[in-house]
């Protein structure tokens, strides 16, 4: 498995769990989580996790392959290339609503959380689009 | 909708040099093992000039390395 497609997945593993039970307490918002220090330490807890995953997938993949570089050829540059140009598209239209729609009806956290949404679904697509580059797409354009 | 297919010869030539492996083949034109693999299995087309370093390592020219065919057998006009 190429290196890049090894941090994808890791990076999938590591943020979709810690952000499906970030957003799903958000949305439930229980008695326990209701001031800004809380809610803080809850997102800073669920980014610790998904960076603590991330940096134990980089650092094993980094000894697997045996300094062998992330985007050693030009497969690995035009999968990643294609994923961020599309990753890109999505993460522009989140932040576009949340900073240009959302603070003319919402305020605070629902906006916080609405950035944090379409950077964690941008990084997501990216994540999928590169796995996907290694196993499925047939071609890619140049 | 192209019906085209770029497909190649690359494991056979591998082959015919003496089972040269993927690895050999990728280090000798700048890709990875993985890479190698993919195209020779038509899941990636390379750049035009990786195609000729290609070429250039079995000492064959472009056109008996890759054929470019359209979906009913025939070479593309």
């Amino acid at each position: 498995m190429a290196p890049l497609e090894s941090l994808a997945r890791f990076n999938l593993w590591g943020m979709c769990p810690a952000y499906a039970v970030y957003f799903a307490i958000q949305i439930g918002l229980p008695t326990w989580l209701t001031t800004t220090p809380e809610r803080l330490v809850c997102f800073a807890a669920v980014t610790g996790v998904h960076a603590a995953v991330y940096l134990t997938g980089l650092a094993l993949v980094k000894r697997k392959e045996q300094g062998e570089a992330l985007l050693a050829d030009e497969r690995d540059r035009a999968i990643e290339a294609r994923a961020n140009r599309i990753a890109y598209f999505l993460l522009m239209g989140g932040l576009v609503v949340v900073g240009m729609v959302m603070p003319f009806n919402a305020g605070g956290w629902r906006i916080v959380n609405a950035a944090v949404f379409a950077i964690v679904s941008a990084e997501t697509l990216r994540n999928v689009l590169i796995v996907q580059g290694y196993r499925g797409t047939p071609r890619l354009a140049h | 909708m192209p019906t085209e297919t770029l497909t190649n010869e690359i494991r056979l030539l591998r082959f015919l040099a003496g089972d040269m492996t993927q690895a050999e083949l990728g280090r000798r034109v700048g890709l990875t093992r993985q890479t190698i693999a993919a195209i020779e299995q038509g899941r990636y087309s390379p750049s035009l000039e990786v195609a000729f370093r290609i070429a250039h390592v079995f000492g064959k020219g472009i056109d008996e390395v890759f054929r470019w065919t359209s979906g009913d057998g025939a070479a593309p006009g």
